[in-house]
């Protein structure tokens, strides 16, 4: 009996211990759709993310090993960069557009404000080469990391083979990325019935449906869409969005719709950050939406908000905010 | 029963030959003086390689990536794992790099992005780099550059050449660059940079400038 008993406990534990180490990698929140990215392509394996948030984090990658991937997102605020409007790169040179809020990537089919970059493996490419940004090349990138003997190093563990390439560096790279999933909000918890909205939060969140749900649609908070929300163009950086890649004039001013998860820590807002609080967003979907031919058909009709029921939109907000992705240690350095 | 047909394993070789009407393509300063153009660095993709006898496809290359470049002289030879009893008399493939392709992530061997023929700012593949000089641009130091991709829609670059051949080991095909400068004006259009209409018309024109050389 008491034999059985340790065999039992001796079961178990191995059991448990098997499972820690093989806790899944990348977990599907209940009730999302598939992801976009194809795994199959570039399966994950714990080397090989480990690896990527080395890269993420390491300034190797610019020209001045000086400007890493995290400058410009940072883990502390939802991978966006916070004190700036418009993203501040090598030799503080400043970009033409906000830094996105990094996350839940797996389910992205285009990158960028405009969609210009088609694939997550080949986003990394775009600020590493940028003037304003990163100003080097893969090819340099490549050629410094083969000098380090830390990476080559990492490059054999994670891809058998220590001759890095740019395929390697890029995909170890998307791994990393593509861990960033945020599912854990309190808006999350409620949908699971763990715990319930107060009575500010859940008018906020029918009136954020009724308004709002249609482009920043549940569960990533986003329709993955490009569409015009009726921004004033800024005259100093006449950006058309979209139609800078299509050249389509049907494409005029419309912009990736960013996800709303998190959002209480990615200010400032909007692909130039022009508002800095969430209570000028609100005010400009009620009084600053400017027509056009191309304005999205859901905002052509005036949005009317109470500044009660505007404060309720920005308390259903702040339930998207996930302490377990902002504060998670295995995201940072 | 089980009939199991096991063909010789035999290689096929395709040289591509790069040259400006004469004989070799020299990518330095000495310009072909006739028409004062010197070109710099001449690239391409090859890609989607068949052989066909009449219109019927008797072989196709798997994973068929090459990167052709003028530079480098080992990248000009092609070999295709043919078997011995292969009977055709034409030969098809692509100038650059399919749709498919161009939206699936990153990708090793002559399609890794160190080699210097995609597009980081919008992605894509170029299909085609070729840059020089001529006192017929009115450009910084008289250069050219085309730059030829696309993959999208009406934008799609990717050209298809089919060309006839006899079923020797060894297929010499002839790019003359210097067809290319007959039927445009160096004038006025010596920068394509990005995909589009004018991106389009220079790759149709330039897949014509390949020919089989007996
Ligand atoms: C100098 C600041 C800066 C640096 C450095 C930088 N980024 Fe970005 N990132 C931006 C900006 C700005 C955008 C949006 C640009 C646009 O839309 O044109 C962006 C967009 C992105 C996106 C698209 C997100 C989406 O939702 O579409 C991803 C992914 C990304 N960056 C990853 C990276 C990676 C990986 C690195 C390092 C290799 C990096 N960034 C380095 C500023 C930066
Ligand atoms: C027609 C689609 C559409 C509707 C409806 C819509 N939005 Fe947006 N939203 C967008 C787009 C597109 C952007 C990005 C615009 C840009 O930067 O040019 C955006 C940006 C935002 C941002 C900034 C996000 C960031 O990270 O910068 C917030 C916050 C936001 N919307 C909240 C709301 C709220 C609240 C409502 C309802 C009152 C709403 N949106 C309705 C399309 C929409």
């Amino acid at each position: 009996m008491r034999n059985k008993f340790i065999i039992l406990v001796l079961i178990g534990l191995f059991i448990a211990s098997f499972s820690i180490k093989n806790e899944p990698i990348f977990v599907v929140p209940q009730n999302w759709p598939k992801p976009h990215y194809d795994f199959n392509k570039n399966p994950l394996s714990t080397d090989k993310i480990e690896l990527g948030k080395a890269l993420f984090y390491d300034p190797i990658l610019s020209r001045n090993d000086k400007i890493s991937c995290a400058s410009c997102h940072s883990p502390y605020n939802a991978f966006t960069h916070v004190d700036h409007a418009l993203s501040h790169g090598i030799d503080d040179r400043i970009g033409t557009r906000n830094s996105p809020a990094l996350m839940n990537l797996a389910w992205h089919k285009s990158f960028m404000w405009d969609g210009a970059i088609n694939h997550i493996d080949m986003q990394a490419l775009a600020p590493m080469s940028n003037a304003l940004e990163m100003d080097s090349k893969i090819e340099n990138v490549v050629a410094k990391l083969q000098q380090s003997t830390i990476y080559t190093k990492l490059f054999y563990q994670a891809f058998g083979d220590s001759m890095i390439t740019g395929e390697h560096t890029l995909k170890a790279i998307s791994q990393f990325m593509l861990t960033l999933v945020s599912a854990n909000s309190k808006y999350d918890s409620v949908m699971r019935k763990q715990t319930e909205f107060t009575s500010q939060e859940r008018k906020g969140f029918e009136l954020f449906q009724q308004h709002c749900g249609s482009c920043h649609k549940q569960p990533l908070f986003t329709n993955l869409q490009f569409e015009n929300n009726g921004l004033p163009i800024d005259k100093t950086l006449n950006d058309f969005g979209r139609m800078n890649i299509t050249k389509d004039a049907k494409d005029s001013l419309l912009f990736k719709v960013p996800t709303l998860r998190n959002i209480e820590f990615s200010y400032p807002y909007m692909h130039d950050g022009r508002f800095k609080k969430l209570s000028e967003v609100l005010n400009h979907y009620t009084s600053g939406v400017q027509q056009s031919k191309t304005l999205s058909k859901q905002l052509q009709k005036k949005i009317i908000l109470t500044p009660n029921e505007k404060a309720d939109i920005i308390a259903f907000l702040l339930t998207l905010s996930d302490k377990e992705f902002l504060f998670n240690p295995k995201f940072r350095k | 029963m089980l009939s199991i047909t096991s063909y010789a394993q035999s290689a096929t070789k395709i040289s591509f030959n790069p040259v400006f009407g004469k004989p070799v393509l020299h990518l330095d300063d000495s310009c072909y003086t006739t028409d004062s153009i010197c070109i710099s660095n001449f690239k391409c993709y090859i890609s989607a390689i068949k052989l066909l006898q009449n219109d019927s496809l008797v072989w196709e290359e798997k994973n068929s990536f090459h990167l052709l470049d003028a530079a480098n002289e080992k990248s000009l030879y092609i070999l295709l794992n043919t078997h011995s009893n292969l009977k055709y008399n034409k030969i098809k493939f692509n100038i650059g790099i399919d749709s498919a392709t161009n939206v699936s992530g990153a990708m090793g061997g002559d399609l890794d992005p160190t080699k210097g023929m995609y597009w980081t700012w919008q992605s894509g593949y170029i299909n085609m780099k070729l840059e020089g000089k001529s006192k017929l641009c009115k450009t910084r130091n008289n250069e050219f550059q085309f730059h030829l991709g696309g993959y999208q829609n009406a934008d799609n670059a990717l050209q298809t050449v089919l060309l006839n051949v006899t079923d020797n080991k060894e297929i010499v095909i002839a790019i003359d660059l210097q067809k290319i400068f007959t039927v445009i004006d160096l004038a006025k259009h010596n920068q394509i940079m990005s995909p589009g209409k004018e991106a389009v018309l220079f790759a149709e024109k330039f897949s014509k400038i390949f020919s089989v050389q007996q």
